[in-house]
């Protein structure tokens, strides 16, 4: 008996130094202790032996068992401390990842505009780029022939004239979108962004014929020139940076009254002046109060409700958070650029 | 439009203490702005933008103007004086007078005529005025001509003198010109006229285009004696429609488009006959025409106060409201609840309504004394448009590996015909810029390959995208200006350019189905090439790019695309995606292997399958690979299949049901032969 016990043990902690991987291993465990194991065999035998040598030999079987145990045990350990320092690890060298691709800066621009303005309301609107006349001018107080016009530089289109609304126009602003949206919600309260290409005949270091806009509209019963004040400091601020706030300067547009042009802190000086700055601010884009014939080519009744709009460049924006050199960058497309963003 | 004002100038008529960075901080705060400061020697000279609605600003006493009604505003110490010689007495210094015959021939043409006759003595001007005028950009030539020129500048009205000698039977006659007259204006430049100009005709030629330049046979020159000094104003809409048609521009005329201050007419001249006796010896020796008919007269404009507090946000008193519109110049009258004002001449065509004298009060009281607030009202029910769907669709394409760039939506002539629509049916620019930017593009795939042909050289696997609008012509009305999604790889492999039409799919919650293109097309290859719909929409076309593209971009490699169009896709309602209950019982799952030809689509095999059996939850292709042992154009196919019940497993005797179903119609309707 105690022989083949000992024979059961040798053979045992040979199988276990030969086991190389899980598989093999977790066989050894139905191998050591099933029910047709050596060792339960070995049990089953102690019945054929004379009374007065059984107890000694149960004994003797269950220290086997237990050794056989703690081998296993062992064993076990020291697989899954080699499983886990099995490979060489770099943690300096790159990991397996998936390429992911850029989003263009006027994108990742008007991402972080419409998510701001949409804090105060302002839902996200499209509006034609190829328009009327009407919607791009008249409608906004800019009669036919009237030298407001000039201003804009606009690109006509080959097509027909509209007997109501005009010649076709290429927008040279996303004001085009302020009578049209009036004319679809109807009854203020109106808070809208639209964001759009718009285009003029020009190009050099700081124009491209091409370009994109965003204008904001909100009309009211009660809406006064320090509500004006309060939306673009919490769009500088949030879109800058805090302390980032704006000025109002006078100016003339057709469309408002009061009119105003907006600049915004200079980052650079903090408002005390540098090379860069005029004067400690940056000009942003023009704004003003809406004026009551625009209201009223919305038919909007300009004796109850009161507006203010805005339009800025996003390029020109965007130039004042990263800096530039040539706008026309923009639109060049050089992967190496793009992937910088 | 921009005007340089030295500062000593300014202060000729502008009298305070404040330093010149004051005085213009406080002018850009309220009025025109100062954009630019340079030192010359110990004077400043200001570089001022002046809006178009100001030309009454557009001069060295319209901003001393504006700088006093600022500064006194603001409770600072400033006197404004007139120039000397506004309100001479203009009667001839002389008994032997001679007689200037004028005539308008329409006052609508010209709402005021003025002008005199001068004896002088023409020489150099002096020091002063010649390095006044050089600091304003504009050369000293005598001093008649310099007083012309200087008087514009210092009063913003223009005038013009001729050589009274020169004028034949000193007649003056003012019509309106007929097409293709001729002139030969100061500069020396033979000019064509159109039809409708303003003219100055004597007894027998032209002698002057009104409002933008005088006649060179008219001129002052050294020899000249006698001098007609002249001061009219014009019909704005006239002058700049002249402008236009000869493609030229003087600063007089730039000033005339504007329409100056008829009252103001008058003052100049007696100012210009003032400096000329001063430094031209002169004397007047005619009468004073001047031709007036109807005298300009300024509305009253009525501001309620309720409105004025309500614009500003702030409760304003009554008192400094006047006080404001005093120092611009106004007439008001207080009342109760509103101010009734009325606007000096030299404001009566820019203040109209109400909101204009809030812009006049609001700008002098400061727009930086005004607090900074949230708006208050309600936030609208309006829905985001379809923009606000396409910030996630880019960052989607994003996260799957593709790069966005932004190209031009105008392109030339000659990218137009890489694309396939004929220049008819393609919107066009009446005035482009250049070749370049000609006509509005009806596909991005040009510009995107473009793009790819253009970086080709920096790198081997280019992925790029674009959402942009493309634009096509319709019988009437605005073109068409549809969304699109358009993505262009450089690899050329259908199937990758497919995958990613997948995963767009799936992140707008569509299920497109693919059917192959087998026409020539011009941007697509024939058989490499599919059409995408949504049910039975059409919503666009992926594929390898046909050779005719790639080659006219210098591309060697294949190039493959797929343009789908957002705004039909948006339009369609999405999947919605619900609950369905698991399947508490595990399916059986069995592979089929069968033989087909290797033109029959995959989509036709799964589609049978669907067909024949219900049990059948799940298809999957494990594997397909072409064999010369197979035989000729033949291909092996093996499917998984998962049979699942909803209320059981299904049994080997259903399944083996079903096996046999299937294996029946695919050898009937495809023609397979199914392996064992």
């Amino acid at each position: 008996m105690e022989e083949k016990i000992k024979k059961i043990i040798t053979q045992a902690q040979e199988k276990l130094s030969q086991a190389k991987d899980q598989k093999s291993f977790s066989d050894l465990y139905i191998e050591f202790f099933g029910k047709s194991s050596p060792l339960n065999n070995l049990t089953k035998e102690i019945s054929k032996l004379a009374q007065e040598k059984r107890p000694k030999a149960g004994q003797a079987i269950n220290k086997a068992k237990q050794q056989l145990e703690k081998l296993y045990e062992e064993k076990k350990q020291s697989i899954k401390k080699n499983l886990n320092s099995a490979k060489i690890i770099d943690v300096t060298a790159s990991g397996t990842k998936r390429q992911l691709g850029h989003l263009h800066l006027v994108s990742q621009a008007i991402d972080q505009i419409t998510e701001i303005f949409a804090k105060l309301g302002f839902s996200l609107q499209s509006y034609p780029e190829v328009d009327f006349d009407y919607y791009a001018f008249e409608s906004l107080n800019m009669p036919a022939e009237h030298p407001a016009r000039d201003d804009w530089e606009t690109f006509f289109i080959n097509a027909e004239i509209d007997p109501k609304f005009g010649k076709q126009v290429l927008t040279p602003h996303t004001s085009n979108g302020q009578v049209r949206e009036m004319e679809i919600v109807k009854k203020p309260p109106i808070r809208m962004i639209n964001i759009s290409r718009c285009y003029r005949r020009q190009i050099d270091v700081s124009h491209t014929p091409m370009f994109h806009q965003f204008e904001g509209l909100l009309v009211d019963e009660n809406v006064s020139i320090d509500q004006l004040k309060g939306t673009f400091d919490f769009f500088t601020t949030n879109f800058f940076g805090p302390k980032r706030v704006t000025r109002l300067r006078p100016h003339h547009f057709r469309f408002t009254e009061p009119s105003f042009e907006v600049d915004v802190l200079c980052d650079i000086c903090e408002g005390k002046g540098c090379r860069i700055c005029k004067g400690g601010w940056l000009e942003l884009g023009g704004a003003g109060m809406v004026h009551p014939n625009v209201l009223k080519s919305g038919h909007i009744d300009p004796d109850k409700y009161a507006g203010f709009a805005f339009g800025w460049g996003i390029e020109r924006t965007i130039s004042m958070k990263t800096k530039l050199p040539d706008i026309r960058m923009f639109y060049q497309n050089d992967l190496r650029f793009l992937e910088q963003f | 439009m921009n005007i340089k004002i030295p500062v000593s100038w300014l202060r000729d008529y502008l009298k305070t203490d404040l330093a010149a960075k004051t005085i213009a901080n406080y002018l850009t705060a309220s009025g025109p702005s100062v954009e630019r400061m340079e030192k010359k020697g110990e004077d400043f000279i200001f570089d001022i933008e002046v809006t178009t609605n100001r030309p009454d600003a557009f001069s060295v006493l319209g901003i001393a103007r504006e700088a006093h009604a600022i500064l006194s505003s603001n409770g600072q110490k400033s006197e404004l004086t007139a120039p000397k010689g506004m309100d001479l007495q203009l009667d001839p210094d002389t008994t032997s007078k001679v007689t200037l015959d004028a005539q308008i021939t329409d006052s609508k043409l010209c709402p005021r005529f003025t002008a005199i006759v001068l004896e002088v003595k023409i020489q150099e001007s002096p020091a002063l005025i010649k390095n006044r005028l050089i600091a304003c950009d504009i050369r000293p030539i005598n001093n008649i001509v310099d007083i012309t020129n200087y008087i514009m500048l210092e009063t913003g009205q223009p005038m013009h003198a001729f050589d009274f000698d020169k004028i034949e039977g000193a007649k003056m006659v003012l019509r309106q010109s007929r097409q293709y007259e001729k002139i030969t204006t100061l500069d020396s430049q033979k000019r064509i006229l159109p039809k409708g100009a303003i003219v100055i005709q004597d007894s027998k030629k032209l002698v002057d285009l009104c409002g933008i330049m005088g006649g060179e046979n008219s001129q002052i020159s050294k020899r000249t004696k006698r001098a007609i000094f002249f001061v009219q104003a014009y019909d704005p809409f006239i002058i700049r429609r002249t402008t236009q048609a000869l493609a030229f521009r003087t600063d007089a005329a730039t000033r005339f488009e504007k329409g100056v201050d008829l009252e103001n007419i008058l003052p100049t001249l007696s100012r210009s006959v003032y400096l000329a006796k001063k430094i031209a010896g002169a004397k007047i020796i005619s009468e004073l025409i001047d031709i007036y008919p109807k005298k300009q007269e300024s509305k009253t404009t009525t501001l309620r106060f309720s409105k004025l507090n309500k614009y500003l946000g702030i409760e304003i008193n009554p008192t400094k409201t006047i006080q404001i519109l005093t120092s611009l110049g106004f007439k008001t009258h207080l009342e109760i609840s509103q101010i009734k004002a009325v606007a000096p001449s030299w404001r009566t065509n820019d203040i109209d309504t109400d909101v204009d004298l809030i812009e006049e009060i609001a700008r002098i009281y400061g727009y930086h004394n005004l607090p900074s607030t949230l708006p208050v009202g309600q936030v609208p029910n309006r829905q985001d448009s379809d923009l606000k769907k396409v910030i996630a669709l880019k960052n989607a394409l994003k996260y799957l590996g593709q790069t966005e760039v932004i190209t031009y939506s105008i392109i030339s002539k000659e990218m137009l015909g890489t694309t396939g629509v004929s220049e008819k049916k393609a919107v066009e620019l009446t005035n482009p810029l250049t070749e370049e930017w000609q006509f509005m593009r009806p596909t991005l795939i040009s510009s995107l390959t473009e793009v790819v042909a253009k970086n080709s050289h920096l790198k081997s696997a280019i992925s790029i995208f674009e959402i942009a609008k493309t634009y096509l012509k319709q019988k009437s009305g605005l073109p068409v200006q549809d969304l699109f999604l358009t993505i262009v790889q450089s690899n050329g492999d259908f199937y990758k350019i497919k995958g990613i039409t997948e995963n767009v799919f799936e992140a707008l919650g569509q299920k497109a189905t693919y059917s192959k293109i087998k026409d020539e097309d011009k941007l697509f290859q024939a058989n490499q090439s599919a059409t995408v719909k949504i049910g039975d929409t059409q919503v666009g076309k992926l594929g390898l790019l046909n050779s005719a593209i790639t080659d006219h971009f210098e591309l060697q490699n294949q190039i493959s695309a797929v343009e789908l169009n957002l705004s039909r896709i948006y339009n369609l309602s999405t999947l919605s995606k619900s609950f369905h209950a698991i399947s508490k019982f595990s399916p059986v799952i069995e592979d089929i292997s069968a033989i087909f030809s290797i033109y029959t689509p995959l989509g036709d095999i799964t589609l049978e399958i669907k067909k024949i059996s219900t049990l059948v939850k799940n298809i999957e292709v494990i594997d397909i690979f072409e064999d010369p042992k197979l035989g000729d154009l033949k291909k092996s196919v093996t499917l998984r299949l998962t049979y699942q019940k909803q209320n059981s497993t299904p049994t080997q005797q259903e399944v083996n049901g079903e096996r046999t179903k299937i294996i029946k119609s695919l050898e009937t309707n495809l023609r397979a032969k199914v392996r064992k």
